[in-house]
């Protein structure tokens, strides 16, 4: 075991060679690399913080964003169904006026079409009627209608007769109205029949065919007249009642 | 058998003979160099580190961490130096399993050498850190009376130093020379497995002593850490 001095020296020289070369090709290259790595890690974590507190914002801003639109959606729905709603009230309250108003129509066009009908079945009725009775008096009696029609209203001018004159006053003609025209004889009857209590009164014989049949008498302010009206509306509150309770009494005869 | 690698004479070269010793150092700064130089060429930040950077940066950063828990200032010089004693050494003793290799570290003179450059780096160390007045008043502490102590304490950090480093290597080498000579075909493979580990701890125990040593030079006398806890 000896040390040789001169190889103590070369070596070192060569460790301190080794120093410089390891420190230019491995540590310094090492070192800065990873510093150079470490810094970009650095760099790229704030960047990353950035971006994050970037994305954070962006986030609030979109929830922010996104509520004040629901609010505003909100709005938007409860103004649109107000202003349904309100509608729809303004159209029902509409169909139900059209509708009321078309129900008042439907009713007053059923009252006219029941009046038209009332006032044809009443004349068919009255019609019907002096058809049966002017048959039954010329089979049974071998008399006319309007004869016998003209001696019931002599009968019935009877106890009016002073009322009648006093009415008159000066007039000196009768008129005698009827819807159809009368028999000479019955023409005749009722002439002397008024001439009897009104010797001067001339007797004028008119037909008026809106008239109710029978007869009426004018004489100067006076007016008396005889219909088969109070008949026919006796005629006609029967038709009324079987009209009313015809299909109920159908389904109860069934 | 050949005790030291230093008699062994490799060639000569304008007249001066290098022998094993200085031609096996060239060996292990040139096998040391150009992987380096290959390794940490073209180095780019923002291009990922391959398999073979990531292994020096492993060992940089190793030794780093090593020297970080010894000193409480570790600096870039105290890396160069430490990282490359220890790096020096562990290459001389892992090339131990090459036919033929002498490690240059069974030598006296290198250790020598090894344990001169940290006995002139621990003062260098020292005034770099606190200055030469400052450096100069440890070996008056605690009093003046201890300062033949701490010189003589000094050299024998050296001398330490490099009979540890010698020894253990030599020792290998001597033993496994004699069992070779017993049984030639078993011993020898164990021993070289042996070896290989005592190269790599006596290489560390190397590093992490000269670090020791310049650590307590530029730190505070009581952060020093004592030889004697060292194996």
């Amino acid at each position: 075991m000896s040390i040789d001095w001169i190889t103590v020296a070369a070596q070192i020289a060569n460790f301190l060679v080794l120093v410089w070369l390891l420190k230019r090709f491995l540590y310094r290259p090492i070192l800065d690399g990873i510093d150079a790595r470490e810094a970009e890690i650095a760099a790229r974590m704030d960047r990353a913080v950035a971006a994050k507190a970037k994305a954070e914002a962006v986030e609030a801003a979109f929830v922010e964003k996104t509520r004040a639109l629901n609010v505003a959606q909100s709005g938007i729905e409860e103004n649109m169904r107000k202003a349904a709603e309100a509608q729809r009230d303004a159209l029902l309250a509409e169909a139900q006026q059209r509708m009321e108003k078309d129900h008042a129509n439907w009713q007053a066009h059923q009252a006219d079409e029941a009046r038209a009908y009332a006032a044809s079945l009443h004349n068919a009725g009255a019609t019907a009627l002096l058809q049966v009775a002017r048959r039954v008096l010329t089979d049974l009696a071998d008399e006319t209608l309007e004869a016998r029609m003209a001696l019931h209203l002599m009968h019935k001018i009877q106890p009016m007769i002073a009322d009648m004159g006093r009415a008159i006053g000066h007039a000196k003609t009768a008129v005698l109205t009827s819807r159809d025209p009368m028999s000479p004889a019955a023409e005749t009857a009722v002439t002397a029949a008024l001439q009897v209590h009104f010797p001067d009164i001339q007797v004028r014989f008119e037909t008026d065919a809106a008239q109710a049949p029978g007869l009426m008498l004018r004489m100067g302010g006076a007016q008396v007249a005889w219909t088969v009206d109070s008949y026919i509306d006796g005629l006609d509150v029967l038709v009324a009642e079987q009209l009313a309770h015809g299909p109920a009494q159908k389904v109860q005869s069934k | 058998m050949t005790l030291s690698p230093d008699t062994i004479v490799m060639f000569t070269l304008w007249g001066i003979p290098i022998n094993a010793t200085i031609f096996f150092t060239w060996v292990v700064t040139g096998v040391l160099s150009v992987l380096s130089m290959l390794i940490t060429r073209n180095l780019r930040p923002d291009v990922p580190p391959n398999r073979w950077r990531t292994m020096l940066e492993v060992i940089v950063q190793g030794i780093q961490g090593q020297i970080a828990e010894i000193t409480e200032g570790p600096s870039r010089h105290l890396l160069y130096f430490a990282g490359t004693l220890f790096l020096f050494v562990a290459v001389s003793n892992l090339l131990l399993v090459i036919p033929g290799f002498e490690p240059p570290t069974s030598s006296l003179s290198t250790t020598t050498a090894l344990a001169i450059s940290v006995l002139i780096a621990v003062p260098m160390f020292g005034v770099a850190s606190r200055g030469l007045g400052g450096y100069l008043k440890t070996y008056l502490e605690p009093s003046f009376i201890m300062l033949p102590f701490n010189i003589i304490s000094e050299f024998s950090r050296g001398i330490s130093l490099a009979i540890r480093l010698y020894g253990n290597m030599m020792s290998g080498a001597v033993i496994a020379a004699i069992l070779l000579g017993v049984a030639p075909f078993f011993f020898p493979v164990v021993m070289d497995m042996l070896g290989l580990l005592t190269g790599l701890i006596q290489a560390y125990i190397f590093a992490i002593l000269a670090t020791v040593y310049i650590s307590s030079a530029i730190a505070t006398p009581s952060s020093s850490q004592s030889e004697k806890d060292l194996p």
